[in-house]
């Protein structure tokens, strides 16, 4: 069989181009009700009154509630730091104060606007430098008695959410050695996901359990969320999934679920939630704004000391998953190049703005924005090439990382470098007047968390897949785990039926967040189809008499090797099994193991090992207009790893999404913050990508078979966006010959540096 | 005439004529999908900027977030769900499924309808000429290749 490695059509894609697709917000049932959040009009304030009866009395309304009325116990992912309602003080503009449910949304939404508040305004903390300032305000003043997951305590201290720190040795002493120190501040800004489909949440209580249909990335953490906010067991909660228009890592946490819950269950009657466009842009989990500082120990050889890293990232009003992924700094210095010692400090910090949250590739684009605009700061210093300096730095296979574990396959990277250099010669580009050309190189990883599938044989000879993975469009699941799952029995990909999510009829699974699907879940999908098919071969061996060894399924028939008549159909073997020993179905499951290494060197991560790392470099050539400043690129050229392709054409729409979001990222998307508060407030000022936008992107996948993937697969959603900033800045910096550290690059901040 | 008050409309929607009461501040994207329940055309940010509740009416693309389904009394309203024959794709979809122009889908269906309008009044357009076209349409997963690649090759009748 050759379904694995062949560009197989989606399975939802015939119903996404006529519309039929359903997706969250399109649901309906019957006798539903639609409820509408008041959510705070200020940044920072203490609520003095809140009085809802004139709401209450409005038409139509059948309920209000406050954080009065209902169980309000600050919960989270991993502190436990958010209520439902804000009730005392306000933390961020958005945070909602109250829920009000009626007949109509319109109706709603007018009981709303009749909710009596007060707010003593208070000056927000608005940044993390202001969080951080010795006297700042704290945005939690009850910060200590904030719970954490599992009890597990990382270091925390009032506005500071979490602090990672690694020093490795003595690293001030390494410093006074050096040479020369190349240093640098990197600024990135936040980054909103932009999905198209809002969020929403469809709850029914019925008999002591709630149900809630989603369109969410993760549903099992949806219903594990829920339980911990309701206070009731896990298995009280069904989540049922639809088709997700985009997440990108926004529908990653609870988002209306638990107001859409409680009301249902107030009510006894269903309730639809859908946030509003002016709600999505206030609540959305961008990607954090960031500050990384480096301090580089150089040697005039070019060898590097040692390098001082430190990383200060806006949280928000609350740490959502953070705590685990402020870890990441960790993995991305000192892994790829070799840098002598190290101490990398992050702290993750309140402000009283929108909680940030996961964006495909969490904290890595800045992260490597700033390593590889720190090393052709080096090089530049060094009067060195700035390809030819990297590939000197560049480790060997056996490399440590700063947590121990070991890099056993960096000479990909070294690869890379070559397949680049070979579709656009380094010394070939950026050459004229306000032309540039950059490059940057990253690992990233295949997030290990578990996942279940069970297949089953249908007696018509197809498979269902039983799975709680989502596919929020990158195709992992309907074309990913099918394609696996046929490859695996010997059958067409159309002859594979996916279930979509739901909590009640499949095994756990982490969701779409990670690039994981395809490599966890897939494996499971791989057990259980290799599980699947030892059972028919066992059947079909009995049913034609023959060694089980000389049992061959193609193409959805069986027949006995070298003897084509010898030939049963797999709809017959199905059904003979099914009333013979039963139906014939298997599960796998699988999770990442974590890879060895030292955990002495990891205090304080809830996330210490970089599983299934991806090997990446990108190059780019940039001009620049001398007269509007904007940068056009001209070339953009990736080399990445992906272990094994399963379907070209869906790697290569994570290879150009990506790089489209990395682009906007780096060149035109806006979040600015102001006292607190968003400035872009409509969808269209986000600056967003469009379809002129687009370069040509060309692209070698490189295939180095994962043995623990299924068909060696690891992830490939991600690592597309993380290098873009870094290879762009670094062109750009190149073409105008002055160092562009901050991002967004936007046309004013060229001219500002040109007009120098 | 009071804000509130149903105002009775006479329109084709995918060919077929309708008589439908609505009110006065309906958008033609509320009255699509709540009273006639054509659900393919989809609500993005309804503020007219991301695209993904484009309709055609008269054969020129619109954002029916933003389209007072009153004054479309008299007009000839085309959505998503007139596209495809029975089973039969029209040439545009099947080149989206052909070239994977599709990831999450959400705004499959605008893109589709501003590039019908496109294909109708240009037969023959050039990638810049269906870049330029879909400067309303907004998608965050695809990086939009996909989507020039298909409708340049539906325009040429290019079977993949």
């Amino acid at each position: 069989m050759n379904v694995v490695g062949s560009s197989v059509q989606r399975s939802d894609g015939a119903a996404k181009v006529r519309g039929e697709a359903v997706f969250g917000v399109d649901l309906t049932v019957q006798g539903m009700l639609h409820a509408r959040l008041l959510r705070a009009p200020v940044a920072a304030g203490n609520i003095r009154h809140i009085d809802t009866k004139a709401a209450a009395a409005s038409e139509g309304v059948r309920d209000v509630v406050t954080g009065a009325e209902v169980r309000n116990d600050r919960t989270g992912v991993a502190v436990f730091d958010n209520p439902l309602f804000a009730t005392d003080y306000i933390s961020y503009e958005g945070e909602p104060i109250a829920a009000v449910v009626a007949d109509t949304p319109e109706l709603a939404e007018a009981a709303i606007r009749k909710i009596e508040l007060k707010i003593e305004e208070v000056t927000p903390v608005a940044t993390p430098e202001q969080a951080l300032a010795p006297n700042s305000r704290l945005v939690h003043p009850s910060w200590g008695e904030f719970g954490t997951v599992g009890g597990i305590d990382f270091n925390r201290d009032g506005n500071i959410v979490a602090e990672i720190l690694s020093d490795q040795d003595d690293v001030d002493a390494v410093f006074e050695r050096a040479d020369r120190v190349i240093e640098g501040v990197y600024r990135t800004p936040r980054q909103y996901q932009a999905y198209l489909e809002p969020k929403m949440a469809l709850a029914t209580y019925e008999a002591g359990r709630y149900t809630v249909q989603v369109s969410h990335q993760y549903p099992f953490r949806v219903r594990d969320r829920l339980a911990q906010v309701l206070d009731v067991p896990k298995s009280a909660i069904r989540i049922v999934g639809h088709h997700i228009g985009g997440g990108f890592g926004a529908k990653l946490d609870l988002g209306l679920e638990p107001y859409a819950a409680i009301l249902a269950r107030r009510t006894r009657r269903p309730v639809k939630m859908v946030n509003n466009a002016e709600e999505e842009r206030l609540t959305a989990p961008c990607r954090e704004n960031a500050t990384v500082k480096i301090r580089s120990a150089v040697m005039n050889d070019g060898t590097i000391l040692a390098q001082d890293v430190d990383v200060v990232f806006d949280s928000g009003a609350y740490a959502n998953n953070h705590p685990a992924t402020a870890s990441i700094p960790m993995f991305m210095y000192g892994s790829i190049y070799r840098v002598g010692t190290a101490r990398i400090r992050n702290r993750l910090v309140y402000t009283n703005t929108a909680p940030t949250g996961a964006f495909r590739g969490v904290s890595g684009p800045y992260l490597v924005f700033a390593a590889e605009r720190n090393m052709d700061q080096i090089a530049n210093a060094l009067g060195r090439d700035r390809r030819e300096y990297r590939l000197a730095m560049l480790a060997e296979d056996g490399h440590k990382m700063l947590n121990g574990q070991t890099l056993e396959e960096l000479s990909i990277l070294h690869q890379a470098f070559g397949l680049v250099e070979a579709q656009a010669p380094w010394a070939e580009q950026g050459k004229g007047k306000l032309r540039g050309v950059g490059m940057a190189a990253a690992i990233w990883l295949t997030n290990p968390q578990p996942g279940q599938a069970t297949v089953k044989l249908n007696e018509d000879g197809t498979l269902t897949v039983v799975t709680a993975a989502t596919d929020s469009g990158s195709g992992a699941v309907f074309t990913g785990l099918r394609q696996i799952a046929a490859e695996g029995l010997g059958i067409p990909a159309d002859q594979v039926i996916i279930t979509m999510p739901d909590t009640d009829a499949a095994g756990f699974d982490a969701g779409s967040q990670g690039s994981r699907t395809t490599h966890v879940t897939g494996r499971a999908v791989l057990d259980a189809t290799a599980e699947v098919r030892e059972k028919v071969v066992e059947k079909a061996a009995a049913m034609l008499e023959a060694a089980k060894e000389d049992i061959v399924i193609e193409d959805g028939a069986v027949h006995v090797a070298g003897v084509p008549e010898m030939s049963i159909n797999l709809a017959d073997v199905a059904m003979a099994a099914t009333f013979s020993n039963g139906p014939i179905a298997a599960t796998g499951s699988y999770t990442t193991p974590p890879p060895p290494h030292d955990p002495s060197r990891t205090k304080g991560m809830l996330f210490s090992t970089w599983p299934t790392p991806t090997y990446h470099v990108h190059l780019a050539e940039v001009t620049v207009d001398p007269v509007t400043g904007r940068v056009t690129v001209e070339r953009y050229v990736i080399a990445q790893e992906v272990g094994r392709t399963i379907n070209p054409d869906a790697v290569k729409g994570q290879v150009l999404g990506g790089v489209a979001q990395g682009l906007g990222y780096t060149l035109w998307e806006r979040v600015d913050i102001e006292a607190g508060r968003y400035v872009q407030r409509n969808f269209e000022s986000h600056g967003l990508p469009l379809a002129s936008d687009m370069p040509d992107v060309e692209f070698v996948l490189m295939e180095h078979p994962e043995a623990a993937g299924p068909y060696g697969a690891k992830g490939i959603a991600e690592p597309s966006i993380i290098p873009v900033a870094a290879a762009i800045a670094n062109a750009v910096s190149d073409a105008i010959g002055a160092p562009i550290d901050d991002i967004p690059i936007t046309p004013e901040a060229v001219l500002d540096v040109l007009g120098r | 005439m009071t804000i509130n008050q149903p105002v009775s409309i006479t329109c084709t929607v995918n060919g077929k004529a309708h008589a439908i009461e609505v009110g006065a501040g309906e958008t033609l994207l509320q009255t699509l999908r709540h009273r006639l329940w054509l659900t393919g055309t989809k609500e993005g940010c309804l503020e007219g900027e991301c695209g993904a509740c484009t309709v055609l009416i008269d054969g020129v693309p619109v954002d029916s977030c933003i389209q007072s389904a009153a004054a479309v009394d008299g007009r000839e309203i085309r959505t998503i769900e007139y596209l495809s024959n029975g089973d039969r794709l029209s040439p545009l979809q099947q080149a989206f499924l052909d070239h994977a122009a599709v990831q999450c889908g959400f705004c499959i269906p605008g893109m589709l309808m501003t590039l019908t309008a496109l294909l109708e009044h240009q037969p023959t357009p050039s990638r810049g000429d269906v870049e330029t076209a879909l400067a309303g349409n907004t998608c965050r997963c695809t990086g939009y290749r996909q989507m020039v690649d298909a409708a340049v090759a539906a325009a040429r009748g290019d079977q993949a």
